[in-house]
């Protein structure tokens, strides 16, 4: 297996072109090729404007643990309002309910649609937990380089790029219903102050997962300088 | 370099192979997809297209139709977006707005934008600029959550009201399947194609 930063070569961010990052037509001189395309230093600096559509090419994304960290953080103490204030104030007149995002899902459980029900549970509540977990764990086993099943946890994160943006579900709820009862004036749904708190989980952990960088999951040879032999011995076959 | 492919997840150098399914390949250290084989712009502005007429009767046609005591009210987007701004409600209804109006309407627009000239063989001005917008509005599009979202609150609404989805609904569901299969085309075909036609 031959690896990008091994032999200079990045995807840029934006149009997906392969760019070589190697100065042009030079000679492949390890020490050059290590100051400008090894994974160690500083693989997030810019390397090069896309020749493409101009944005910078990096190696590796731009302080991607330290980013990472500080949006699962937020995002973790948000989880805690969220969960803990109301979500929606329903008036029929008698009538007058306060629902926390479990309370809503026991609603829903009580009338009869438990599909539906499992199906909010599993979007406003699992996914959260899940996504802010399962990241923290990304985070810890790279930073400490562990070789731990890099394949089953690159799976992992591909499972929270694509589950991230669903637990909107309950703000979209919300902001519908109180939308649509407006127009009826048979009776009145405001949304309650766990609704910011609980976009900011979604937003934040949507953050959080787009800043942390998926490489580093494989780049623990490179830090210990495994591949560094190797990669030089591939460099010049490459650059053809 | 246009031969090569690099993994996004795990870094790994591929050699690209020309294949016409719109199957993924993918990688063989970490099994992440790569690209996809042809990508057929004139599929693409097909899916546009839709996307936009599904996009238009979304906004016209009512949601839903909410039946209380007798009382018949047809829910349009349009006005439940007005009726939570006139109940001091702005944060709702530009939360409606932006995810369900503006970003669509963005989308589809700068699609057409891109896609039009390009099956024309010219290249769009700005092309670069708005393969970019497009590329970094992707993951912050929700239509198909709140398709989800207004199947949800028919069955809470069931409380209060008898809700019944109208042919708004119709034009949702059209609208996120075509965004959606929009995604399982390779973009880089975009790319491609504007190279060949020049700058």
């Amino acid at each position: 297996m031959i690896r990008g930063a091994d032999v200079g070569l990045a995807t840029c961010a934006t149009c997906e072109l392969v760019v070589n990052l190697g100065s042009d037509g030079a000679p492949p001189d390890a020490a050059q090729g290590e100051a400008q395309g090894g994974a160690q230093g500083e693989p997030w600096r810019p390397r090069a404007l896309c020749p493409r559509c101009r944005t910078p090419v990096r190696i590796r994304k731009r302080n991607a643990r330290t980013h990472a960290i500080a949006l699962l953080v937020a995002a973790a103490a948000l989880y805690f309002p969220a969960n803990a204030l109301t979500m929606m104030h329903t008036e029929q007149f008698p009538v007058a309910r306060d629902d926390t995002i479990l309370s809503g899902v026991v609603f829903l459980w009580e009338r009869g649609s438990w599909e539906l029900a499992v199906l909010v549970f599993a979007a406003s509540i699992v996914v959260p937990l899940l996504k802010i977990g399962s990241l923290g764990f990304l985070i810890v086993t790279t930073a400490r380089h562990s070789a731990w099943r890099p394949r089953a946890r690159t799976k992992l994160y591909r499972v929270l790029e694509v589950i991230g943006h669903w637990s909107m579900l309950d703000v979209f709820v919300v902001a519908l219903l109180t939308a649509v009862v407006q127009l009826g004036r048979f009776a009145s749904v405001a949304p309650g102050p766990a609704v910011l708190p609980f976009a900011g989980v979604v937003v934040l952990t949507m953050l959080a997962s787009a800043s942390f960088d998926p490489r580093a999951i494989w780049d623990r040879g490179l830090s210990r300088g495994l591949s560094r032999g190797l990669s030089r011995g591939l460099r010049g076959g490459l650059r053809e | 370099m246009a031969a090569l492919v690099l993994c996004g997840y795990c870094d790994t150098v591929h050699r690209r192979a020309a294949f016409a399914t719109r199957k993924a390949a993918r990688c063989v250290t970490c099994d992440a997809p790569l690209y996809r084989g042809t990508g057929d712009l004139g599929a693409m502005l097909a899916a546009t297209v839709t996307a936009a007429t599904a996009f238009a009767i979304a906004n016209v046609l009512p949601l839903l139709q909410l039946t209380s005591q007798g009382q018949q009210t047809r829910a349009t987007l349009w006005r439940a977006i007005v009726a939570s701004y006139d109940s001091q409600l702005p944060l709702v209804a530009a939360a409606l707005l932006l995810t369900l109006i503006v970003a669509p309407a963005i989308e589809i627009g700068l699609l057409l934008w891109v896609l039009v000239p390009l099956c024309l063989r010219t290249r769009p001005p700005g092309f670069a600029g708005t393969m970019w917008i497009l590329h970094t509005l992707r993951p912050w599009r929700m239509i198909e959550v709140f398709f989800l979202g207004v199947i949800v609150a028919v069955v809470k609404l069931s409380a209060i009201a008898t809700a019944v989805p109208g042919w708004g609904m119709f034009g949702v569901a059209v609208m996120t399947l075509a965004l959606a299969s929009l995604s399982s085309f390779d973009q880089g075909v975009l790319w491609h194609r504007a190279d060949e036609v020049g700058r």
